[in-house]
């Protein structure tokens, strides 16, 4: 009866602040790159339409605040999440180190219904910078710690050039329309009787 | 067989806290709910056909404690689209506001672009939620429009049941209906017809001068009873909106998902440039909560839903001015016109045909509707005109 709904899929990129985050979501929405650091205050998001496998789909793609004392729009943004991407700076060893935290505070807040299996992605952002020369995390090491995590897939990308972002996105719109389409169902708890009255008691037979 | 709706507890909070007003503006009644700091330009919610002001109690406490001014009103007793913009134009000159930001759902929405259309100097953004750019499919599915006042209850609820979705529904949404029902049991039968009418007045929305980058499209994407094909219009009309959907939420996302509805009008208003004045947001909260004795759910709800770590200072509400008449009493009778028995079935069944009217188009069922509702308007006819016959008889000269 309804005409097709479109599929909607929500995306939250986490990360400390500076790594890149709103450069990397404007790169790849807009095309667009800004030199100017402006701090992001609590979250904003964009949307776009895309394609993939011949499906159209929106993704909507929340950016949230690195910094603490802009956490000041609450953690609504989280739920209903259907990838969370964690993006760190290849320069800045705090920000990789951090991104195991990122990865709790997100699963804490979003509380997804299997934690187990919930798609991220991590994004080495600021490869350009110096030429690659200034670079402390190395692409074994960020490998090797995605790979401990559940097999997360891992991008080197550099929003200003714009490398690597296009197939960055396309990999985390893929694991979020596989996260997403388990999530249609609405259920509501059912107790099993049967199972609970298999049990017979062994002693009398009568 | 309605089971006695107990009001959650956040909005016994809520009426306890926000002063309802109701004035006289010309000849329409006007009833509304407006809290915040006055400096701050209003953002004004209007609801759909079967809400009211209360719906938004939600937006209002949560944005009211932010710095914001949150104005929302019951849609008035207007019959078509040019007394709706000449009301609320008058409504607002009265309130002595005049930049504003509507939020508007499904009915609410598109009065709220119709005003911005024809008053383009007074409306700064919009924010429109399952809403449409004309009423052309519902005026072509009623044609018995003015008879909307005779339907019976119980015909129209079998109807109903057919229009609403298979399968369990969400426990928020559930919810969410059920307070919007309980909101049209307080509504006249001249309020719904009113609103029925103008739903089916023919009209649509020409040019808003307003720039796109002004509009936040806030649709739910889960079933409503607008259908996707108008909310596609509306989409398309204005491209460079911000296009804020919901993945969820039915048709009152304010009540069910209340705390990203929030998020998105606080985003929004951020973004069109309206600061908010946290610090004209004065502390009572704490005599509040002491003296409601239970009702010191909504401090909870606020925070649960914010998880701040900002440092939250006593807050509440400054005690809003009343130039106005003193509020007037917030019992549901207050909105009981003065036939009781003509009242309760034509809510119900307003409410019910409403909905009806939204899902039963689609399945082309309009002319059975109207055979049962002719049918049914004549016995309504007959029994009230014996009743005031055997009333006549009780009276001894």
């Amino acid at each position: 009866m309804p005409s097709r709904r479109r599929t909607l899929l929500k995306v939250i990129i986490l990360g400390d602040s500076g790594v890149g985050k709103t450069s990397l979501m404007n790169q790849y929405v807009n095309k667009k790159f800004s030199n100017q650091y402006k701090a992001t205050i609590g979250a904003d998001f964009l949307t776009k339409e895309m394609q993939f496998e011949d499906r159209l789909f929106t993704l909507q793609i929340w950016d949230t605040a690195g910094q603490e004392r802009f956490q000041s729009l609450g953690v609504a943004f989280y739920r209903g999440a259907d990838c969370c991407v964690l993006v760190h700076d290849v320069n800045v060893m705090k920000s990789f180190d951090n991104l195991n935290n990122w990865r709790e505070e997100f699963l804490i807040q979003a509380s997804p219904s299997d934690p187990e299996n919930f798609p991220f992605v991590v994004i080495g952002n600021k490869i350009d910078v110096d030429g690659g020369n200034s670079r402390v995390v190395s692409e074994k090491k960020a490998r090797a710690w995605c790979a401990s995590k559940g097999n997360i897939p891992y991008f080197e990308t550099s929003a200003k050039e714009g490398v690597n972002v296009e197939e960055a996105f396309q990999c985390i719109a893929k694991n979020a329309l596989k996260s997403g389409e388990e999530e249609e169902i609405y259920l509501p708890d059912t107790i099993d009787v049967a199972s609970s009255s298999q049990r017979r008691s062994t002693g009398c037979e009568c | 067989m309605k089971g006695v709706f107990s009001a959650p507890g956040d909005y016994i909070y809520f009426k306890s806290q926000v002063p309802l007003h109701k004035i006289p503006i010309g000849s329409k009644q006007w009833r509304y709910y407006d809290f915040g700091p006055k400096i701050v330009s209003p953002l004004i919610c209007l609801p759909g056909t079967a809400g009211t002001a209360d719906v938004f109690y939600k937006q209002i406490m949560a944005l009211s404690s932010k710095g914001y001014r949150v104005i929302s009103v019951d849609i008035p007793r207007v019959w078509n689209h040019h007394e709706w913009i000449q009301a609320f134009e008058k409504f607002l000159d009265a309130i002595d506001v005049h930049h504003v930001h509507l939020y508007g759902t499904s009915l609410g929405g598109f009065l709220a672009q119709l005003f911005a259309q024809h008053r383009p100097r007074r409306v700064r953004s919009l924010v429109l939620s399952n809403s449409f750019l004309e009423t052309r499919n519902f005026a072509a599915a009623m044609p018995w429009a003015p008879v909307v006042g005779w339907t019976p209850s119980f015909l129209l609820k079998r109807f109903v049941l057919m229009g609403i979705p298979n399968g369990p529904h969400e426990p928020f949404i559930a919810d969410s209906v059920d307070f919007v029902v309980s909101q049209v049991e307080t509504l006249s039968k001249d309020d719904l017809a009113s609103r029925l009418t103008l739903t089916a007045d023919a009209a649509s929305v020409g040019p808003v001068l307003l720039s796109d980058s002004f509009i936040t499209i806030m649709d739910t994407n889960d079933y409503c009873a607008t259908p996707q094909q108008l909310k596609d219009e509306v989409s398309e009309r204005y491209p460079g909106a911000r296009q804020a959907y919901l993945k969820t939420g039915g048709d009152f996302p304010f009540l069910s998902r209340p705390d990203e509805v929030n998020l998105h009008l606080q985003l929004h208003l951020r973004r069109v440039g309206v600061e908010a004045r946290p610090d004209l947001v004065r502390a009572t909260s704490k005599d509040a909560s002491d003296s409601g004795g239970g009702s010191s759910s909504e401090p909870n709800n606020d925070r649960r839903e914010d998880g701040d770590d900002a440092p939250k200072d006593d807050r509440a509400i400054t005690p809003p001015e009343s130039p106005d008449p003193p509020p007037a009493s917030e019992s549901p009778d207050s909105h009981h016109s003065d036939c009781h028995l003509e009242n309760s079935e034509g809510t119900t069944s307003a409410y019910y045909l409403t909905t009806l009217f939204l899902h039963a188009f689609f399945k082309k069922e309009q002319y059975s509707i109207a055979n049962y509702i002719f049918l049914r308007s004549t016995w309504g006819f007959c029994f009230l005109h014996l009743l005031h016959v055997y009333m006549g008889t009780l009276y001894i000269d």
